[in-house]
């Protein structure tokens, strides 16, 4: 009898042990498989938001004046101004930016061809010298002319040149914003490990970017003065921080115009020989 | 009829003007410029330059540009022509000493779809390598300060026609431009021991027929490379020194001879800095001129505020002729060439440049301090160090350091 019982209780306990096992097996599982769906939900919506973004700024082209105020750590402001103009969207653009002042980098001009599958193209012409030269991809990461936005930060990205994860829900000056992180893919070149990318959810319009080496933010681009342009939710002042240096540039879009006539032809190397 | 054609003139002028685009640039130069040596031929120990330029870009319609632009000129040491004399200094800027007034630039350009024309007074640069560019060949200097040039530019048509990645430049350049020689009066002519005391200059002799070139060009993703060929005249000559009918007295001659050159250039980026090369063989059919091999060799990387170019320059003489060429180009090869700059903010940079002989006779260096304020004006202060032997080309002009305050304001 005391066999049996104890039998029966080493049965039962075994059961419960068993049934133990199963119930925390069945929690870990479904824990891997709610979160790994998660993460892929997540990834795959963080992908669909910058998608939307990107959707939502196509434009055959785009023209403005750009008046650039670069802030250094002590405050003090220099003022230069460019016009900007670009052919065609994100990966397949193409752009001349030519600084107009301060006088005596009149004329200086950067070209950028963007490709959909690895980092863009980029030459710059100095006319004082007649001279057109390179921007090679190991130079990226240095300054453009001076300001806070490195040679890289002028390149447009696009969406399949990164992988996206949904970080969660946050707030930026008060707009409902998805946080977003986003990791060039292996094929492209980048100074940046990672960025975070903050999109409004009223326009989807970009509300802030921050860019990180390894584990730290180096330079932080702030949209703000978001406004409806030909149906294109534009900011109309980018303020890019360089957070090593405590210095900042605030680029304001003048004139800023979508869709305007432009020929291919005005964006090539022997185009902006062209002063 | 007349009427009709005057009417449609007034009804598309305010379209054209609407549509055409002007834009300048200029600046007022002011340099001082001291050499704490006295040189045997020159005890002039400061030097004052005014340089006043004017450019005007003009862009009537989407598929033409006119340039047009002056330069105005004054200098405390002679190195300015200041008389009237439009065909031969103001046009063509080919005289021993700049003109006070010449035309910078004037030009017109013709894009349609892939071709381009340039005709007119233009700047034509070859060549990817800094300091010592071989292929560099439609691009004349003034030397009258050996180590701190400027280029002139030429008269000519410069055709391009694009093909994807590919350009191919036709060049034609009908008046011969020579570089600008240090004038014999003056520190920069290094005049042999020995020598009479009396040299005079001779008004240069200028070669006759047109110039021309061709050079292809690729600008791809991983690696951009040219061909570059050239069939005319040196900008730099030969020096015949003769004597003269006055007793006692010499007369030096620049003579210009012909040169075909065939060279390429290459820019590969790799990981870590861009590789540069350039090298152009040249030969001539003009008695007692040299022929021989340019080469360059530079790594390029712009790092933090640091932007660094600098490598090896050599030549290899395969016929050697010539008794007195004056060649600043050969002159800074079998050397050490680079430079460096650093931002320190927006507004400030230094920069360092030198040229040092592989066997230690002769080598400069120079550095610049920058400044600009407010939206208009820079001040640059810059030194240059020379040393070497009295035989070497940099060494000659040992005695030739000097420093130099530059205020700039443009506008």
């Amino acid at each position: 009898m005391s066999n049996k019982g104890e039998t029966t209780k080493t049965r039962r306990r075994r059961s419960y042990t068993k049934n133990s096992l199963y119930r925390v097996c069945f929690v870990f599982f479904m824990y891997f498989f709610v979160s790994s769906w998660f993460l892929l939900f997540a990834a795959d919506n963080a992908r669909q938001i910058v998608e939307e973004a990107q959707k939502r700024t196509d434009a055959k082209s785009q023209r403005y004046e750009g008046l650039l105020q670069v802030f250094d750590a002590k405050g003090k402001i220099s003022d230069k101004r460019w016009s900007f103009d670009r052919i065609g969207s994100h990966g397949g653009s193409k752009a001349v930016l030519r600084f107009a002042a301060p006088a005596e980098v009149k004329g200086v001009a950067l070209l950028v061809v963007n490709h959909p599958d690895r980092a863009s193209d980029q030459w710059m012409w100095t006319p004082a010298i007649e001279r057109d030269r390179r921007i090679a991809l190991q130079d990226r990461s240095t300054r453009f002319f001076g300001t806070d936005f490195s040679f890289e930060d002028l390149e447009e990205r696009d969406v399949n040149q990164y992988d996206y994860s949904l970080l969660g829900d946050d707030t930026v000056d008060g707009v409902a914003c998805w946080k977003i992180q986003s990791q060039p893919k292996e094929g492209k070149s980048s100074q940046y490990t990672q960025s975070i990318v903050w999109v409004r959810k009223d326009n989807y319009a970009f509300a802030r970017v921050e860019n990180f080496i390894k584990d730290q933010a180096v330079r932080r681009l702030v949209y703000s003065n978001i406004e409806n342009v030909q149906g294109i939710w534009s900011a109309r002042q980018l303020e890019m921080s360089d957070l090593r240096r405590g210095s900042r540039t605030r680029l304001t879009l003048d004139k800023l115009q979508y869709n305007v006539p432009m020929k291919d032809d005005d964006f090539t190397l022997q185009a902006i020989r062209r002063q | 009829m007349k009427r009709l054609v005057a009417l449609s003139i007034i009804l598309t002028i305010p379209s054209v003007a609407a549509a055409q685009t002007i834009s300048q640039r200029g600046f007022v130069d002011a340099t001082l410029t001291t050499f704490p040596e006295d040189a045997p031929n020159d005890t002039v120990n400061a030097i004052g330059d005014l340089l006043i330029r004017e450019e005007v870009f003009v862009k009537p319609s989407p598929w033409l540009q006119f340039a047009a632009g002056v330069d105005v000129r004054a200098n405390t040491h002679s190195h300015v022509d200041a008389r009237w004399r439009p065909g031969i200094n103001i046009v063509d800027d080919r005289d021993l000493t700049r003109p006070a007034l010449s035309i910078r630039r004037l030009s017109a350009t013709v894009s349609r779809g892939p071709f381009t024309l340039d005709a007119g007074k233009q700047f034509i640069r070859w060549g990817k390598t800094d300091i010592v560019t071989p292929t560099d060949r439609f691009a004349p200097r003034d030397f009258l300060n050996v180590i701190d040039t400027e280029f002139l530019p030429v008269i000519g048509v410069r055709g391009g026609v694009r093909l994807g990645d590919d350009n191919i430049d036709v060049v034609w350049v009908p008046v011969f431009t020579p570089s600008r020689i240090p004038l014999l009066n003056q520190r920069w002519a290094v005049i042999p021991a020995g020598a009479p005391p009396s040299i005079v200059q001779a008004a240069p002799q200028l070669p006759t027929g047109p110039q021309t070139g061709i050079r292809w060009n690729h600008a791809g993703s991983r690696v951009e490379y040219a061909l570059a060929f050239f069939d005319g005249f040196n900008y730099l000559p030969n020096l015949e020194v003769l004597p003269s009918s006055v007793p006692g007295q010499l007369v030096s001659t620049s003579r210009y001879p012909s040169l075909r050159s065939y060279g390429g250039d290459v820019a590969v980026p790799t990981r870590w800095f861009t590789l540069k090369a350039e090298a152009a063989y040249f030969t001539s059919s003009t008695p007692l001129t040299d022929e021989y091999v340019l080469y360059v060799l530079q790594l390029e990387r712009q790092t933090g505020e640091w932007s660094f170019v600098g490598g090896y320059a050599g030549d290899h003489v395969t016929k050697r002729q010539a008794l007195a060429p004056f060649a600043p180009d050969r002159g800074l090869t079998r050397a050490l060439v680079g430079r460096a700059s650093y931002t320190l903010d927006g507004n400030r940079s230094i920069a360092f440049e030198t040229a040092i002989r592989w066997n230690g006779d002769g080598g400069y260096l120079k550095a610049d301090y920058s400044q600009a304020s407010g939206g208009h004006w820079r001040t640059t202060v810059s030194g240059a160090l020379l040393r070497g032997a009295p035989g070497d080309f940099i060494g000659q002009y040992r005695l030739n350091s000097h420093l130099t305050l530059a205020l700039r304001y443009s506008f």
